[in-house]
């Protein structure tokens, strides 16, 4: 009864098992980049260049057996590089729709803050909608749909920064961060031959994606854990060095995304550890802190962190408000 | 565990009973100290909780059963109701609300009998939970049997409970649970089998000599005689200022019965020299004379020289009329001590003498009521003898529509005072009563007013006063401490001021009961010993066409003088009586007309603990502060023990309903006892971390698993009854580890 509670649900466990064997370390990435790809939501990986972001999506791509596609944002990209074309073909006499690479399953958008703010609302309405619009006609997006954008948080010259409105889009937001000293060795050691992600084969279907995400739904929230939700939503808006906190949006994310994180766990239920665990990650990118805040050195993290520490996790039913 | 359920419940049972055994050890001492007469129910009542503790019952139908047990003993101590009807309703309520303004007021005395006793029930049927747990649950009883023998020891050194046999069968009781209790908990734990043993309890047998053999050796073994002296005594007379020679200024004398009462004041010793036994129904007052004239200093008798000579047959004095109600009794009185007495000591409304030596005479003193045994012309002591006696009993309305017209001859005679008294004597007796419109009313307004006004009762220090200073004034308004003298001579005075004819009686109280019976004229009698220090005095106030009636003020003790309320007539008096009662304030519970039933029991007090007051005015207030010792000490290991208790429960509610709810209480009970442990969850900690904790402090995993199971309670809303034992299991193994 105890042991089984620690066990992946076994499928994810087999794509996570992949993903560690071409990336060292990155244990909790892997799995939150899974809980957003479950939870239907799509992930914002922002870190320096080399960290391997690129390659973490690309593992988990190849583990799934899906429709991979990758945009490089450039400041002259065009919402039609995102979107796809019409095309006129002399033969048919007709314009003929060449998708793009929005058109795919699971979609890298690197560099996603290179581009104008024109494309990037291309990529970002196809991540709201389940449907993009391609010269006036609604072109259904493939199902399962997931993007993972990156960003570059180093340079500023020549980007486009996401609004705070856009970043609300994605359900999560990933640092990668440096590997130890000892997983960059271990890194060097494996990468002399050739480079893992060669050996890695899909584990999960289409469809067995599919049924998954539809499982994840069905997982049970209790009204306790809801109101442990609301309470730390809350507790952001009150917050004294937040000038705008987490929207209703973000409660519903932070549940999606605790129900995701819960199936992956093997459990049919949302416990407060799961939302506890995913806090940072769904929220952090959702508050504006306000000048003096920043001024003092607060980061986002910081404030959700000491909302965590200050909401009391519920333990009881029926306890009076 | 490999013991069978039979063999279980054996040792359970046999444990149980050396329990409740050792718990009637310190009942039993109740009887003595505290006089409670009616400590058999008290016993029946701890046994029947102790019972039902046993049997487990779903509390639905044991609280119910254990607290109509208490109803019924209430009812049938104090309640002339008819049992849960409205009046009975009516008079509990006023009950239970007089006494919590008297609690509130910190006015201890003024508890009524039945809350009293109402309280001791409560607490006897904590204890049944207690002891059951102690016993049964928790298997420790090192504790209770340390705290039994304390508790014995300690009556038998500071009260006059003779504890010797006490000790033994406390001694024997306490070896033999814990032998017993020692061996379960050891099978228990070595997992020893008898299921295949011929005899499983032959063990019995080398315990059973243990005892016996040391039960012999200690009780035949020469004792030393108590190396120190005895340390009532001792104690007292570490307090300079006490005692003989103290310095508190006056002459100190020795209780006792004394003649001359010219001079009052000045403290005295406790002498327990018994001075008769007494065979009667109930603890009554021993009459033996009054006194009428108040000189500022004393008393004297000035109309002593009345006398005549009467015989045993009749003795030709009454003190109330022939309207007074009046219940046949005997009683037979024993002289064989070394106190030498030579007056007739008899009850009120005494009749006749029977076994009265035939040539011994009578000489009585008309008014005072004295009579002399006189034997070839000189006062001589008679050894024993029976009384015939018509004890009254008095009507309220009655009393309070006698009015005030006194003959002459008594208005005369007893509303003298003398010509020095203070102003302020009268001035204060005049607002003491001003407002009450009637003589029985006015008298209990006096009877009152030293309570309310927190006169104390001492024997020690009590001034003598100044040659120009008047003894009811001096007490009255500066000392404020005193004895029966000072309170009844004061009462007189009072109302004597208010020209109510009063006066002063002097004689005994009803002495300590011996517990033994004997039967006179097919009677049969309580035996009771009254000794030099029961002599007492109190007030006798004249009600016309009614009689004298006695009235008792010193704090302390209680008026034992049968009041009654006749209903019939009861309506008719409601009504112009209310309104200027319920002003009252110094006085308006103990009169209140509303509730008559209340007064009837403080005062009809032929029963229970209220003699403790009258016994603990003369010897010293132990007994109380033995009985409040007592209720603290249960209070505080309450206290002390409320989480093992809570504990006890939370499993046998667990192992009983295994639903949802139960369960939820019983784990958020197990973090609290864990917060005890030094491992508090912080509020922002999840359950699952936290268990992790506990789990990393206790080295297992139990709390994991059961954390596991709460959340699927919890989070996902879900009952499986299948894990219910398992879970119990789990729980009760880390609440052992959270209580050890």
């Amino acid at each position: 009864m105890s042991n089984q509670a620690f066990l992946y649900q076994p499928k994810i466990s087999e794509v996570l098992k992949n993903i560690n064997r071409v990336m060292i370390g990155k244990d909790d990435e892997a799995l939150l980049s899974v809980v957003a790809l479950l939870a239907k939501g799509h992930v914002l990986l922002e870190d320096v260049p080399g960290v391997g972001k690129t390659m973490l999506v690309r593992t988990l791509a190849k583990s799934l057996d899906c429709d991979f596609k990758r945009i490089q944002f450039t400041p002259d990209l065009l919402p039609s590089d995102v979107t796809g074309v019409s095309i006129y073909n002399p033969k048919t006499l007709e314009f003929e729709f060449r998708p793009g690479p929005i058109l795919g399953n699971i979609v890298l958008a690197d560099e996603i803050n290179r581009t104008s703010p024109k494309t990037q609302s291309a990529l970002l309405e196809g991540m709201e909608e389940t449907n993009i619009t391609v010269d006036g006609e609604a072109v259904p997006l493939k199902s399962p749909f997931f993007v993972m954008a990156t960003q570059n948080p180093i340079e500023y010259e020549g980007t486009y920064p996401l609004p705070e409105a856009q970043l609300d889009r994605f359900l999560l937001k990933l640092r990668m961060g440096y590997p130890s000293e000892k997983q960059e060795m271990e890194m060097l050691a494996r990468t002399s031959g050739s480079h893992p992600i060669h050996e890695v084969e899909a584990v999960i279907s289409r469809e067995e994606l599919v049924s998954l995400q539809k499982e994840v739904e069905e997982v049970y929230v209790d009204s306790t854990v809801h109101r442990y939700i609301v309470d730390l939503v809350t507790g952001t808006r009150k917050h004294e060095g937040v000038y705008l906190g987490v929207s209703p949006r973000g409660s519903i994310a932070l549940m999606k995304a605790a129900k995701a994180y819960a199936f992956i766990m093997d459990r049919d239920y949302v416990l407060p550890d799961d939302v506890k665990f995913l806090a940072e990650n769904v929220l952090s990118h959702r508050l504006i802190l306000t000048s003096e805040a920043k001024f003092e050195g607060a980061t986002p993290e910081d404030i959700i962190s000491d909302v965590l520490s200050n909401i009391a996790v519920p333990v009881q039913r029926n306890v009076s408000e | 565990m490999n013991l069978t359920p039979t063999h279980q419940r054996f040792y359970q049972i046999a444990i149980y009973i050396c329990g409740f055994l050792l718990f009637m050890e310190w009942l039993r001492p109740l009887e003595v100290i505290a006089e409670f007469n009616n400590v058999s129910i008290f016993f029946i009542y701890a046994a029947f909780c102790f019972f039902i503790s046993f049997i487990q019952l779903n509390w639905m139908l044991s609280v119910p059963l254990k607290l109509l047990a208490l109803l019924f003993i209430i009812d049938g101590l104090y309640i002339g109701e008819q049992i849960f009807s409205r009046n009975w309703f009516t008079v509990i309520y006023d009950q239970i609300l007089y006494n919590i303004q008297v609690i509130q007021g910190q006015q201890w005395w003024q508890m009524t009998p039945m809350f009293r006793s109402l309280l001791f029930l409560i607490l006897l049927w904590l204890m049944s939970y207690l002891l059951f747990y102690w016993f049964i649950v928790a298997k420790r009883m090192f504790v209770f049997v340390l705290l039994t023998i304390v508790f014995v020891t300690v009556v038998d050194t500071f009260t006059i409970y003779e504890g010797k046999w006490a000790i033994i069968r406390t001694f024997t009781l306490a070896v033999i649970s814990l032998g017993l209790s020692h061996f379960y908990k050891e099978m228990e734990r070595e997992n020893i089998s008898f299921k295949n043993m011929p005899s499983s309890f032959i063990w019995v047998f080398p315990l059973a000599g243990m005892i016996i053999l040391s039960l012999l050796a200690g009780y035949s073994s020469p004792k030393l005689t108590p190396q120190w002296p005895d340390p009532v005594p001792f104690l007292t007379s570490g307090n300079p200022g006490s005692g003989p020679g103290g310095s508190g200024g006056g002459p100190v004398q020795k209780v006792g019965y004394g003649e001359n009462d010219s001079r009052l004041g000045g403290g005295f010793v406790q002498d327990d020299t018994p001075v008769f036994q007494a065979l009667a129904d109930d603890d009554q007052y021993w009459r033996i004379e009054s006194k009428d004239t108040y000189t500022g200093r004393g008393w004297e008798d000035t109309l002593d020289g009345d006398t005549s000579a009467v015989s045993a047959d009749d003795l030709e004095f009454d003190t109330v009329t022939e309207e007074v109600e009046t219940e046949e009794r005997t009683s037979l009185l024993n002289f064989t001590g070394e106190a030498n007495f030579n007056k007739l000591v008899y009850p009120y409304g005494a009749q006749s003498l029977e076994q009265f030596p035939n040539n011994t005479a009578l000489e009585l003193h008309n008014y005072t009521g004295e009579i002399d045994t006189i034997r070839d012309g000189s006062v001589t002591q008679v050894e024993e003898y029976v009384v015939e006696y018509d004890m009254p009993s008095f009507e309220y309305n009655e009393l309070r529509e006698a009015g005030s017209e006194d003959p002459e001859e008594i208005e005369e005679q007893y509303t003298q005072l003398p010509e020095n008294l203070p102003e302020r004597v009268g001035n204060l007796a005049g607002q003491i009563i001003e407002e009450e419109d009637n003589r029985y009313d006015q008298a209990k307004a006096v009877e009152a007013f030293f309570a309310a006004n927190d006169f104390e009762y001492s024997t020690e220090d009590i001034e003598v006063p100044e040659d120009n200073e008047d003894y009811v004034d001096q007490f009255l308004f500066d000392t404020k401490v005193g004895y029966c003298d000072n309170f009844s001579t004061s009462m007189v005075v009072l109302l004597r001021s208010q020209g109510i004819p009063a006066r002063w009686v002097k004689g005994f109280t009803g002495g300590e009961p011996t517990n033994e019976t004997q039967s006179i004229n097919g009677e049969s009698l309580n035996e009771y010993e009254v000794t030099s220090g029961n002599a007492h005095s109190w007030v006798e106030v004249y009600f016309p066409e009614v009689g004298w009636v006695p009235f008792e003020p010193t704090q302390g003790f209680s008026n034992n003088t049968d009041f009654y309320l006749d209903v019939e007539s009861d309506s008719e008096s409601d009504s112009d009586t209310n309104g200027e009662d319920e002003e009252d304030s110094s006085n308006s519970d103990e009169n209140d007309p509303s509730n008559p039933n209340q007064q009837e029991q403080e005062e009809d007090l032929d029963s229970e603990d209220d003699e403790s007051a009258a016994a603990g005015g003369n010897n010293s207030q132990l007994p109380q502060w033995i009985t409040a010792g007592l209720v603290l000490t249960l209070a505080s290991i309450i206290f002390f023990t409320r989480f093992r208790l809570m504990a006890a429960y939370y499993e046998r509610q667990l192992k009983k309903k295994q639903d949802q709810d139960t369960f939820e209480r019983a784990f958020i009970f197990l973090l609290k006892a864990l917060e005890k442990r030094d491992l508090k969850r912080h509020s922002n900690q999840t359950l699952r971390d936290f268990a992790g904790r506990v789990d990393a402090r206790y080295q297992t995993n139990e709390m994991r698993q059961l954390t596991n199971y709460y959340e699927r309670v919890l989070y996902r809303n879900e009952t499986n009854q299948k894990q219910m034992s398992k879970v119990t299991e789990l729980w009760e193994n880390l609440i052992k580890k959270a209580l050890s």
